[in-house]
């Protein structure tokens, strides 16, 4: 079975799947790409790339598989971890139950406002022109092309993430090191969404002594570091690109 | 008394899918029937069990007490690992992958589009007939927040602006065309075995003959009525269906037909059933 790992800087969704791979012991070919220049769109000698062009996630990273590409940075990483060490998912039905739950919040609703809050801070005049598949993905590649960032969405986004960074504050007050009890793949998909968001939405850490404590954990690990160890950046918690849309329906 | 009860609307999208899983799983379960145009999500006695009020949820009691289960996807999952009977995943560590991809697709991206077409010419037409706009009013002037009140009132009164029913055509059109390509690589959408996927996928689209005749038929779309039929013959199906009390429940008789022609697009919102 060969497996390329195409990622974008370690950050968001591409750092979740980095540190993943690097617990689950699985080898893979890892290799960078820019997200921002579109060469995701432009990945070479794929047979199934309808993961890649209609993934939810937007542009995170691209598992490629003999050929078909997979997407999703949960679901990779749970593809991962299940054929390695299987250490990042509880066994427990109800306890997996609650991390996928977890994952679920994260991604539907932290992941696209701190995509839309990232990109807004540091990805305009950077874009490159890439033919992208999925009409409303390429709607939000123009509208970071545009600089168009509505009052109430930035609003809106800033709430999710305060939301999230209360969630893990709260999830953490028995004392726990990890978001589980044990750790988990949704420590590095938490991780990942929130560590570029400190210094965007400072307010929503303010206080927050667990949460702080725990990115300080997570980012120790060595798998985190090893992933970080990859950038090709000295910020790479400043590279955003384009991500999942925000709730159609409000 | 079941040591499961499931709190759920019609055999169809969100609430269909735990349904069926656990008809195929053959879990017995107590059947609570919440019915979601009479509001009775938003009712002290289910708000006690589901604090967010969605439906469906699920509670499973034993050793431990009792544990209160939301979000359909979710729950399928812990119904195919927690019980006995047919697994509904594969052993194949891609084919899972590849399954949690299309329900996150199918759930995200199709069928709040979906969902938006039904509510604009099925179910929000039908609640007003049943209980009338003042009652309707009232009902949502209860829900404590408002941006759930003025979500359920662009739901029932069908209050979507040109640009999102647009939109949501758009996508419909594109996830029938996707489901039609995926469902020509194998037997079933997501892997070479029934899945979870394939149950999620059924309780999105059961309907689309009638709904979306130019579009989803045995002309056009072979693929996806062969699954359709082949999903609609399990028994497993046919008894998730019985426990339906809206006419809403007889849609998936269109699959009974062996032959379905392609109609007009203008027959799916005659239908009423969009």
């Amino acid at each position: 079975m060969q497996m390329i790992l195409y990622h974008g800087e370690p950050n968001g969704p591409s750092l979740a799947v980095l540190a993943a791979l690097a617990e689950s012991g699985v080898e893979a070919d890892c290799r960078p790409i820019d997200l921002l220049a579109g060469e995701r769109h432009a990945l070479p000698g794929l047979s199934d790339a309808t993961a890649r062009d209609m993934g939810v996630e937007g542009e995170g990273p691209v598992l490629v598989v003999d050929g078909e590409a997979m997407t999703e940075s949960v679901f990779i990483a749970q593809f991962l971890d299940e054929s390695g060490r299987q250490t990042l998912q509880p066994e427990e039905p109800y306890a997996h139950w609650q991390m996928l739950m977890w994952c679920r919040r994260v991604t539907e609703r932290c992941a696209p406002a701190a995509a839309f809050l990232g990109c807004r801070a540091h990805s305009a005049g950077k874009l490159g022109t890439p033919a992208v598949a999925s009409a409303d993905l390429a709607a939000r590649w123009d509208m970071v092309r545009r600089g168009d960032f509505p009052e109430d969405q930035v609003t809106d986004s800033l709430r999710h993430v305060t939301e999230a960074v209360d969630m893990v504050e709260q999830q953490l007050a028995d004392g726990r090191d990890w978001l589980m009890g044990a750790l988990t793949l949704a420590d590095f998909e938490t991780y990942g969404w929130l560590a570029g968001m400190a210094e965007l939405a400072p307010h929503a850490f303010a206080g927050k002594d667990r949460a702080n404590a725990w990115l300080g954990r997570v980012r120790a690990r060595p798998s985190v570091q090893a992933a970080l160890a990859r950038a090709t950046t000295t910020t790479p918690e400043t590279s955003w690109a384009p991500g999942p849309e925000i709730n159609r329906w409000g | 008394m079941a040591d499961v009860t499931l709190y759920h609307w019609e055999p169809n999208a969100n609430s269909g899918k735990p349904m069926l899983a656990l008809m195929e799983k053959g879990v017995a379960f107590d059947s609570h029937y919440i019915d979601m145009l009479n509001f009775d999500q938003h009712r002290p006695e289910y708000l006690a069990i589901n604090p967010q009020g969605t439906i469906p949820a699920m509670t499973h009691r034993g050793p431990w007490g009792t544990r209160v289960l939301v979000e359909s996807t979710a729950i399928m999952e812990y119904v195919n690992e927690q019980f006995a009977g047919p697994d509904l995943m594969p052993a194949d560590a891609r084919d899972r992958w590849r399954i949690r991809w299309w329900m996150k697709f199918m759930d995200q991206w199709l069928a709040p589009s979906f969902s938006m077409f039904g509510w604009k010419f099925f179910v929000g037409p039908n609640a007003l007939k049943a209980h009338g706009q003042d009652k309707i009013e009232a009902q949502i002037a209860r829900i404590p927040l408002p941006e759930r009140q003025t979500a359920w009132r662009k739901a029932v009164f069908g209050l979507f602006s040109e640009a999102e029913m647009a939109e949501s055509g758009r996508r419909i059109g594109v996830g029938i065309q996707m489901l039609e390509a995926e469902l020509g690589k194998r037997e079933w959408l997501a892997s070479d075995q029934y899945s979870l996927a394939d149950v999620n996928g059924f309780n999105l689209a059961y309907a689309m003959p009638l709904s979306q005749p130019h579009l989803a038929n045995d002309e056009v779309t072979p693929n996806i009525m062969r699954w359709l039929r082949a999903i609609y013959r399990r028994p497993a199906t046919r008894e998730c269906w019985k426990l339906g009390r809206t006419p809403m429940a007889s849609r998936v008789e269109i699959l009974e037909q062996d032959y379905i022609p392609p109609r007009d697009e203008s027959e799916g919102i005659a239908s009423g059933v969009r």
